[in-house]
């Protein structure tokens, strides 16, 4: 009931910008779960840049947006949160996912040493290099890092349909924020699984980081497999209806 | 003295109300029968009567009230609250005239004073609007014929509210082309503040035109309002929309800032306290330091060994850029070591409030500095193993 005349008035024009979410901040949505701050709270923007613009530089938009946030109650910054420019949120996600029964210390610890192996293994590379080749090393484990997950990223996907009674594989196009998630998981898995008893988080993740780095071993061929999964099941594409 | 008193408090009992939806008769039998029967039934009485009004004021079931209050009982209401409230003002020994609602609470809650935790339960007295749910009159004479000719809508009001808002915008419209032809039309003047103002919740729109409406109607009459307030209108036009806006408080005003401070050598500092799930911490901030913090009497470096801990201690100030230049010490308690940090950002943030501008401080509360963090541990329920996690499902 509410969803078609929210629908309607999308389309239309010369409403003052953020009008309607004003006047119906939930419609369209059901609240499931429920929270012990109010719905009107928002979430706080931690960039120290935004709030050092100049006046001037700002657009219509940006001025009617500052001047409406100075009207809303903005919810706390959560403890893992921070201004410092050390503050990643690949790593911190990775490093939330690589956590096991809350103990974020030790999965920051282990997060830390993989990033200092990384280092140490390409600064070794480096310094047994010759001239030419050290220009080609990469020795910040940080872009390692993310590109390492960049390329762990699947374009496409497959979901299971329900169709006549069987479930059949449907490729489907994915959201950028569902690639990065199989990528980070697929990488912790392949740590977790495939390594000797003996050898450690760090070591095994760090090592398959620079591998993912350079567009090989186990991550990247999972990628690649279910890529060709996809390109096998293409005829069953038109399953999907979204 | 003894005799007015009494007259005073028969006259207050009978005006006393508990908030709710309960009918009026119901009430102030029950209130009777209650003090008369305090002193003379015995105490199975006095629970029968408890029983029946639990059961009437059951929640989450719509008060299905038939009756309908006249509109002379509701006048002789108010009269009544008038003559109470005179009465109570003599009773509390202050002037009748200027005795308004606030003294009114006050005075209920020092008279009956209440210990229960459900505040609408506790004992009110309110001007007889707040409490009767507005009604309309009949809508139709006696010969059975409607008033309003739009009457068969359903919604007589709210249509007619459509009509008369569609009405001024034509006529508006008509009066802007009449303008532009003679090529008298004013030049677009500034933006009106849309800000300081929010328009009506439905709920709002239904209590003033006393109807109940549906979603799209309500994005339709708002829809209608903005395009007027699009076109340029008269002052008498702006006061007639501003009757459906509602006034929006400035967040950053309400927070408080703390004076600052002198202590015996002349340095300026700031108090503040925070609180963080069960920690409590007070956090004392020099204006001008070197950028160390003591907490618990230890340095902040023995104090929190982890490194998200001291990031968020250093959190305010690095937002701020003025990391080496304020000294910290301050006291903490309860909670857990994150709790205790978060608690020790809360009041350290606080405290600096009173040494930046206000553009700073806005700046804090957006990034989320200034909030107290109000989640809590959730409470196992009953039936379940945790707060969310059930049982384990056996088939059988």
């Amino acid at each position: 009931m509410a969803a078609p005349a929210l629908k309607a008035l999308r389309g239309k024009s010369g409403w003052a910008p953020g009008v309607l979410r004003a006047v119906c901040p939930l419609l369209g949505q059901t609240q499931v779960r429920w929270s012990r701050y109010g719905p009107e709270f928002r979430d706080p923007l931690i960039d120290k840049e935004h709030y050092r613009k100049p006046v001037a530089e700002l657009t219509e938009e940006e001025k009617y947006d500052q001047e409406l946030k100075k009207t809303q109650l903005i919810k706390a910054a959560p403890a893992t949160k921070t201004s410092s420019v050390f503050a990643d949120p690949v790593i911190s996600k990775f490093t939330n996912m690589m956590m096991k029964g809350g103990n974020k210390v030790l999965a920051r610890s282990l997060m830390n040493q993989t990033l200092e192996y990384v280092k140490r293994k390409q600064f070794e590379k480096y310094h047994a290099a010759s001239g030419e080749e050290q220009a080609t090393i990469e020795r910040n484990p940080y872009t390692i890092f993310h590109q390492a997950l960049k390329n762990c990223e699947p374009v496409i996907g497959l979901v299971p349909i329900l169709r006549g009674g069987h479930f059949y594989q449907v490729p489907v196009p994915l959201a950028d924020r569902r690639r990065r998630f199989l990528a980070m998981k697929w990488m912790i898995t392949e740590c977790r699984k495939n390594k000797h008893r003996r050898t450690l988080m760090p070591e095994k993740l760090s090592h398959e980081l620079l591998q993912a780095f350079h567009n090989q071993g186990p991550v990247i061929k999972r990628k690649h497999d279910m890529h060709k999964m996809a390109e096998a099941n293409r005829a069953l594409a038109h399953y999907r209806w979204w | 003295m003894a005799a007015p008193c009494v007259s005073c408090a028969g006259a207050l009992s009978f005006r006393l109300f508990l908030l709710g939806r309960v009918s009026l008769a119901r009430r102030q039998g029950l209130w009777q029968t209650a003090a008369a029967s305090l002193q003379t039934a015995p105490g199975s009485q006095i629970l029968r009567l408890i029983y029946t009004t639990v059961v009437t004021t059951k929640k989450n079931v719509p008060a299905s009230r038939c009756e309908t209050y006249t509109e002379d009982f509701i006048k002789k209401q108010i009269e009544e609250f008038n003559i109470g409230k005179r009465h109570l003002a003599n009773m509390m020994g202050e002037d009748p005239e200027t005795f308004t609602q606030e003294d009114i609470d006050r005075a209920i809650v020092y008279l009956f004073p209440s210990g229960l935790f459900e505040k609408r339960a506790r004992p009110i007295m309110k001007h007889p609007e707040q409490i009767f749910p507005k009604q309309r009159a009949i809508q139709w004479g006696e010969d059975g014929r409607p008033f309003h000719f739009l009457f068969y809508t359903g919604k007589q009001s709210y249509y007619s509210l459509m009509h008369e808002v569609y009405g001024k915008l034509l006529q508006i419209e008509k009066h802007q082309n009449q303008l532009r032809a003679k090529g008298l039309l004013p030049e677009k003047t500034e933006t009106k503040d849309l800000i300081g103002s929010r328009w009506l919740i439905k709920e709002e729109l239904e209590e003033m035109l006393v109807e109940k409406l549906s979603d799209q109607d309500y994005v339709r009459f708002i829809q209608l309002l903005e395009k007027l307030l699009t076109l340029q209108c008269d002052p008498a036009e702006e006061k007639f929309v501003q009757k459906f806006r509602r006034s929006v408080a400035i967040q950053s005003k309400k927070q408080l800032i703390e004076p600052v401070q002198y202590d015996e050598q002349g340095r300026a500092f700031s108090t503040s306290e925070g609180r963080r799930k069960s920690a409590k911490a007070e956090a004392v901030v020099y204006e001008h330091g070197s950028g160390r913090i003591t907490v618990n009497g230890a340095d902040y470096l023995l104090y929190f060994p982890i490194t998200q801990d001291r990031e968020q201690l250093m959190f305010p100030f690095h937002f701020l850029d003025r990391l080496g230049k304020h000294d910290v010490t301050c006291t903490v308690s309860g909670g857990g070591r994150s709790a205790q940090a978060g608690a020790i950002r809360l009041a350290m943030a606080k405290a600096l409030c009173s040494f930046i501008t206000e553009d700073e401080v806005e700046w804090m509360r957006q990034a989320g500095l200034l909030t107290p963090d109000p989640r809590v541990r959730e409470r196992k329920k009953p039936g379940q193993e945790g707060a969310r996690r059930k049982f384990t499902w056996k088939k059988r």
